[in-house]
């Protein structure tokens, strides 16, 4: 199925939590500042309902998605008031991908852990927690993954300030 | 018990029953055991926690961390073509495929065309270089579970690819030779031939690891009915490359979801994709796995034949300015690297520097299942177990 025939799916069961369509467009000729968007077209979801949605993709017979490949998070930039969760989804039964994105404030970042639907989302989510500071509601295993216990702060978001010392050992 | 214990022995652990009868408990508490991260089974550093019962093991936790590299810290602050050599360093044994990969992906935001030439060269070293990360894995594998000798045997075939690759760019294992828009330089005169007559001989070499390793009873004991990973869990966990095909599910992104010119290979059915139909012993367990990578480094032989026979003439970079900057948007691409599938989602706000670049490292999700395959093994067979996922700890540490 192409994107159109799975958004169309996804609007005819009425997924939870399902905002609305993107999909890349070319810059418009009129407007100069318009740079227009590139790459892949993507689904945009609420983050409370993310993991309802991502289970409603599952089981539904004609969308199948059965493979949870990625779920990371995106910081676009210092001023941004909100975080991606980035989602991609795979089915090997009918060949077809789907990218989610949910906008995730960076006043209140946590959201329901996907852990219940797809236990491939486990060190994902550890890795986004540790990264990002992002709170999964229900995650079995909370603890960081790549980073020491003690670290401090998030090191892939934007505002994140490199340390100066880690336990004794300078870093400048 | 306790009610018919008449009186407590010096032991605690003894105890004489009314009859005159002397019991003894030999339950003990349970061990933990640091598994690495100095351990030569855990192909680098990595650390498992493993709760053991006697020989059984009843826990197991891998630590990870050791070798992080804050290899997507970085790429938030080089220039796009500045990032190409970090990609070698994740997956060291398959550094062709990394360099593909997110080659890919930022030509995906950029929607160049990419010279025939140079996909076809860039397929025969992503083959070549599959073939090598395949020969790395079944020979350290050996190695884990007792047998010297294949793993001197399968280095002999991955020295020669080394050389092929140091010819045509300069480097043994860090090649950042698939570049943006297509290949840094074009092969030099005699390669392909020399690629050609590596085939030839690597058709009959193959042979020999499989009667010296793979039918082994040795090996087959040591390793059929071991590690069994059911379809239902390597779904759940996401699993993909040879574990996905190791249990059974047919699935590979070169024949599914084509890229590069997969898609014409595959219709000229030059090649087949090896699924694990669990022959030895149990569908899923850690003889499969070995065998679809042995059977994989086939199937890439006759791409590469396929491309040789097919090689046209022409440019194999593309033209691209020195500052490479690339249309706002995101993308996600998934390639099949010799682990499984690795992601690279790249996002661009139209200027010099990515956003994001998320690496989703094939061994990092494979590795995860761990926890579930673990408990319930020897302790013995946890080392078959763990190298029979192939991680690489470069690449799950990023």
């Amino acid at each position: 199925m192409d994107f159109q025939g799975i958004f169309d799916r996804l609007t005819a069961i009425r997924a939870p939590g399902l905002v609305r369509a993107d999909e890349p467009r070319k810059p418009d000729p009129k407007d100069k500042k318009d740079k227009g968007r590139a790459g892949d077209p993507f689904v945009l979801v609420e983050p409370g309902q993310l993991a309802s949605f991502v289970r409603a993709c599952r089981d539904d017979d004609r969308l199948h998605f059965e493979l949870l490949v990625d779920l990371t998070a995106t910081d676009p930039s210092k001023d941004a008031a909100d975080l991606w969760i980035n989602v991609q989804l795979l089915s090997l039964k009918f060949r077809h991908r789907l990218a989610i994105k949910a906008l995730l404030p960076k006043s209140a970042a946590s959201l329901p852990s996907l852990v219940p639907v797809y236990r491939a989302s486990q060190w994902h989510e550890r890795e986004c927690a540790e990264m990002f500071g992002i709170t999964f509601v229900g995650h079995p295993d909370p603890r960081n993954i790549l980073l020491p216990d003690d670290w401090v702060g998030y090191p892939l978001r934007k505002d994140y300030e490199f340390p100066k010392e880690y336990h004794g050992i300078s870093c400048e | 018990m306790s009610n018919e214990t008449s009186k407590t022995m010096p032991s605690t652990r003894l105890r004489q029953t009314s009859a005159g009868e002397v019991t003894v408990d030999i339950r003990t508490p349970d061990l933990e055991i640091n598994f690495g991260p100095q351990h030569p089974a855990t192909h680098g550093v990595m650390r498992v926690l493993m709760r053991t019962d006697g020989e059984l093991v009843t826990g197991a936790q891998p630590h990870l961390g050791y070798l992080h590299r804050c290899a997507e810290k970085i790429g938030e602050n080089v220039e796009w073509l500045q990032y190409l050599p970090y990609t070698d360093r994740y997956d060291y044994l398959a550094s062709m495929n990394n360099n593909l990969g997110y080659s890919l992906a930022v030509e995906a935001l950029l929607g160049i065309e990419i010279p025939r030439r140079a996909t076809l060269i860039r397929i025969i070293c992503a083959e070549l270089n599959r073939i090598g990360s395949h020969l790395v894995a079944f020979g350290t594998y050996g190695l884990d579970i007792g047998a010297f000798t294949p793993f001197l045997y399968c280095f002999r075939e991955r020295e020669w690819m080394m050389a092929l690759f140091e010819k045509i760019c300069g480097a043994r294992l860090t090649y950042s030779y698939i570049r943006i828009g297509g290949v840094f330089n074009d092969a030099p005169p005699g390669w392909f031939e020399e690629v050609a007559r590596f085939c030839d001989v690597f058709d009959e070499k193959w042979k020999e690891y499989v009667d010296l390793l793979l039918v082994n009873q040795i090996y087959v004991k040591r390793t059929a009915k071991v590690g069994v990973i059911s379809r239902e869990m390597a779904l759940d966990f996401g699993l993909t490359g040879t574990m996905l095909r190791g249990s059974g599910i047919d699935w590979d992104l070169r024949r599914d979801m084509p890229y590069m010119c997969y898609g014409e290979i595959w219709r000229d059915g030059a090649f087949k994709i090896p699924v694990a139909r669990g022959e030895m012993g149990e569908l899923g367990d850690c003889w499969d796995r070995s065998w679809v990578r042995v059977m994989e480094m086939i199937e890439s032989i006759k791409i590469v034949r396929w491309c040789l026979d097919h090689m046209v003439d022409g440019p194999v970079i593309g033209e691209l300015p020195k500052t490479l900057k690339v249309p706002a948007g995101e993308a996600y691409v998934g390639i099949e690297n010799p682990r499984g599938e690795l992601g690279h989602y790249v996002v661009s706000d139209g200027g010099k520097v990515s956003i994001r670049t998320r690496v989703r490292g094939p061994s990092f999700c494979n590795l995860a299942v761990l926890e579930d395959t673990l408990p319930g093994a020897l302790v013995g067979d946890a080392v078959a177990i763990i190298g029979s996922t192939d991680i690489v700890v470069g690449e799950t540490d990023r």
